[in-house]
């Protein structure tokens, strides 16, 4: 039974419009001009392509630019020969906008929560061996800007000992590097000479070591990573700056956490050595004075740099720092002053440490 | 199509209306953002697929056949190919520094910026090939059988050579670039020729370039002079030349801000005008009738566009943050999660309007090059003949979608 239609039609050899009429015969067509026919066409092969002014465009798949064009209302015999309409895609098409937002939602959701709440049970899974092979491989010896001295190594390890239960698997360095901070990267401490020298005690340098103890035991640098790289295929999706700024956001959000979970730490190892946190309060006051937040009184500013910076503000660590001064209890200082000299010193006077960076870093 | 004013019709016409692109554009931006971006190759062909079926070349529309799933799939190649060997690349340069292996460490990232160099001058030429592939007339496609590897190395030596004379001859790589990329192209059985000429550029590109002088000139010579007639020392807003000079320099300022961009349009206007007017195809020419005060009057309804995005964007935020900013303040500090989520969410809800914004920020792009694009010549029907250059499918040609650019 040969239906017949009004339609246009590009066989994708050359560019010639025809007007031709489908001629169907059982699940082929034909395309049937004045002269010529074209065909036959299964109807099989037929893919929506769109629509053009009023008409349904079809294409014909492996046949390059060949289109179909039917005009106007589609007559019912041949509605059930051609594919399917698209909008928004397959499986949107097949379920609705609204069901298919709401789960794709959901699963969103739920991907993003996984990302950010497994590293907190995954990070402890990995053995211990592993994070040392990666702090090795990353951090190495630091370039030779290590400093030794057998004294100032000896109060060093003094220090460690009092604020750590179990110190054996604590690698604790002094870097050659004259810049105020101190990082931990998986089993290793480094406090960057910068930090000690400008110290104004023992205690102060105790508070920042303890805090960087606290990241190590917490294993917050191995769940720091793996957020990252989680956050990083999931948010990859989305183009540049969106995606950047939600990750810095959400990361950000968890480093904080973690530098509040690190300052709990410090305290805790702070109050069994008997060494009192006005020290570190007072390292605080100086490094808020540095940058600003000892200024940003309250409001808007105040808000705005508490949600993007990486580390609680140090106006509100100095402030946690005091606080936890129990009055009356009796403080002995962590090191006698010999012992402090020494660590303060021990760069300058190790010969054989490099210094710096070796190139011009800041 | 008729003409009341009996003008020659535009070989180029564009039928669009924003407000029917908004009702696609708008759930391409929920889809985005409720599939954490991934559906934003599939929102970019719904795009192509209305822009350049509203756009009438003679008497028959363009036809966008590009899928999401090939930008998709293009895009997951780059993050694997390239994505995950820079991360690691990076990871050890950094290793090097600590461990104080500078050398190696400079040697790895100047390689690794070679080859992203490279790259994007690969992708230039692949973006366009893949755009010309997807494009069809009539039935008919263009395309290149060019890999455009050769590209990506002109893409490095001429930007190159042209800044070691102070960026002066800037104009001359970026024509001769466009130059080669158009030659290798093709729509049909007709190969493109661009005969571009750099030189008709080099006064708008001087021009362009001397602003910044000249203003910093001005306010010097302005400013001194200014300076010098309040008479001498003390507190420069003492005297009547002093805040005199002081306002020159605002006025600098802002003639920086204003004047530069200008000079940039003005630029941007001549190029298009010199590359697309040494565009042929077979008997057409080409032309792009757009001046500097089509451009400028464009860029600035992008900048009303954008702020008023802006605006939106930080309304969830203000209602959130600055009801009371203190407490506000008080509760992230203490970490509370239900202010996080809510911080999240805002987060989540500034993008629509922007995203949005980008939206239809394309639109006024396409309709702009559409409606200023303008073809002399004979096209015949019989002679326009399929393209025989080879599609990339998958495999070694998906980098094709790996699409830089605006669009």
């Amino acid at each position: 039974m040969p239906t017949f239609f009004d339609a246009w039609h590009f066989d994708g050899k050359s560019a010639v419009r025809r007007k031709v009429e489908v001629q169907t015969v059982g699940n082929q067509f034909y395309l049937a001009e004045l002269e010529r026919r074209h065909g036959p066409f299964a109807f099989a092969d037929l893919e929506y392509a769109g629509e053009q002014g009023d008409a349904s465009v079809y294409k014909m798949g492996g046949n390059d630019g060949w289109r179909l064009g039917l005009v106007g209302n589609v007559p019912t015999e041949l509605v059930p020969h051609l594919p399917a309409k698209k909008t928004y895609g397959g499986w949107i098409d097949r379920l609705g906008i609204g069901p298919a937002s709401a789960v794709f939602a959901i699963v969103s959701a739920a991907v993003v929560a996984v990302v950010l709440f497994s590293p907190q049970w995954l990070a402890p899974l990995i053995p211990a061996s592993v994070e040392t092979k990666i702090g090795d491989a990353l951090i190495g010896d630091f370039g030779g800007r290590f400093c030794s001295t057998p004294k100032g190594k000896a109060a060093l390890a003094k220090l460690t000992n009092a604020l750590d239960a179990d110190p054996r698997d604590l690698q604790v360095e002094v870097a050659n590097i004259d810049m105020i901070n101190a990082v931990a990267a998986r089993r290793k401490v480094i406090l960057f000479n910068g930090l000690v020298s400008q110290a104004k005690s023992p205690d102060e340098v105790a508070g920042v070591l303890a805090h960087e103890i606290g990241h190590v035991r917490e294993k917050h640098v191995m769940q720091g990573m793996l957020r990252q790289m989680g956050l990083a295929v999931v948010l990859g999706g989305f183009d540049g700056n969106g995606g950047s700024t939600l990750n810095g956001l959400l990361s950000t959000t968890y480093t904080r956490e973690s530098e509040r979970e690190a300052d709990d730490h410090s305290l805790k190892a702070l109050k069994s050595a008997s060494v009192s946190p006005i020290a570190t309060a007072d390292f605080f006051r100086r490094l808020s004075a540095m940058d600003g937040s000892a200024q940003m009184r309250e409001g808007k500013e105040r808000a705005m740099a508490s949600y993007t910076s990486s580390h609680p503000l140090s106006d509100e660590r100095r402030k946690l720092f005091e606080n936890s001064v129990i009055k009356g209890k009796a403080y002995r200082p962590i090191l006698s002053s010999d012992e402090w000299t020494e660590l303060k010193t021990m760069c300058a006077q190790d010969r054989k440490v490099k210094s710096g960076w070796g190139f011009d870093f800041e | 199509m008729s003409d009341s004013q009996g003008r020659t019709p535009s070989a180029v016409t564009f039928h669009g209306s924003w407000i029917d692109f908004a009702k696609i554009a708008l759930p391409n931006v929920l889809l985005t953002l409720v599939t954490l971006g991934i559906y934003r190759f599939w929102a970019t062909t719904r795009e192509r697929n209305y822009l350049w079926s509203k756009t009438r070349f003679i008497d028959e529309p363009l036809e966008w056949t590009g899928t999401g799933m090939e930008l998709f799939i293009g895009f997951i190649m780059v993050l694997f190919l390239l994505g995950v060997p820079f991360a690691i690349l990076q990871l050890v340069a950094q290793g090097m520094i600590f461990q104080g292996q500078v050398a190696i460490a400079a040697i790895l990232v100047i390689t690794m910026v070679l080859a992203i160099y490279y790259l994007t001058g690969v992708a230039y030429f692949r973006t366009l090939r893949y755009r010309l592939s997807r494009t069809y007339w009539r039935g008919i496609r263009g395309g290149s059988d060019d890999q455009g590897l050769t590209y990506g190395f002109s893409y490095i030596w001429k930007n190159f050579a042209a800044a070691i004379p102070l960026f002066l001859l800037y104009p001359w790589a970026s024509i001769s670039l466009w130059n080669e990329r158009w030659n290798l192209m093709s729509f049909g059985p007709y190969r493109f020729e661009s005969n571009a000429r750099w030189t008709d550029l080099m006064k708008r590109y001087l021009l362009f370039y001397l602003v910044p002088f000249l203003i910093f000139a001005g306010i010097f010579i302005a400013g001194v002079s200014a300076g010098m007639s309040g008479g001498g020392g003390g507190n420069p807003f003492d005297s009547a030349g002093g805040i005199a000079a002081f306002t020159l320099i605002i006025v600098g300022v802002l003639a920086m801000y204003i004047l530069v961009p200008i000079a940039a349009l003005m630029y941007y206007s001549k190029f298009f005008r010199v590359a697309v007017g040494g565009l042929r195809l077979g008997d057409l020419e080409f032309e792009f009738k757009a001046r500097s005060p089509d451009w400028i009057l464009y860029w600035l309804g992008n900048i009303a566009i954008m702020g008023l995005a802006y605006g939106f964007a930080f309304a969830p935020f203000s209602a959130f943050v600055f009801a009371s900013p203190e407490q506000f303040a008080q509760k992230i500090e203490a970490g509370e999660t239900f202010m996080t989520a809510g911080f999240i969410i805002s987060a989540l809800i500034a993008i629509i309007p922007l995203a949005f914004a980008a939206s239809i920020i394309r639109y006024r792009a396409w309709k702009f090059f559409a409606v200023h694009m303008e073809a002399y010549g004979e096209v015949n029907l019989d002679h326009l003949t399929q393209s025989e250059t080879e599609v990339s499918s998958h495999g070694e040609g998906l980098l094709d979608a790996f699409d830089v650019g605006a669009m």
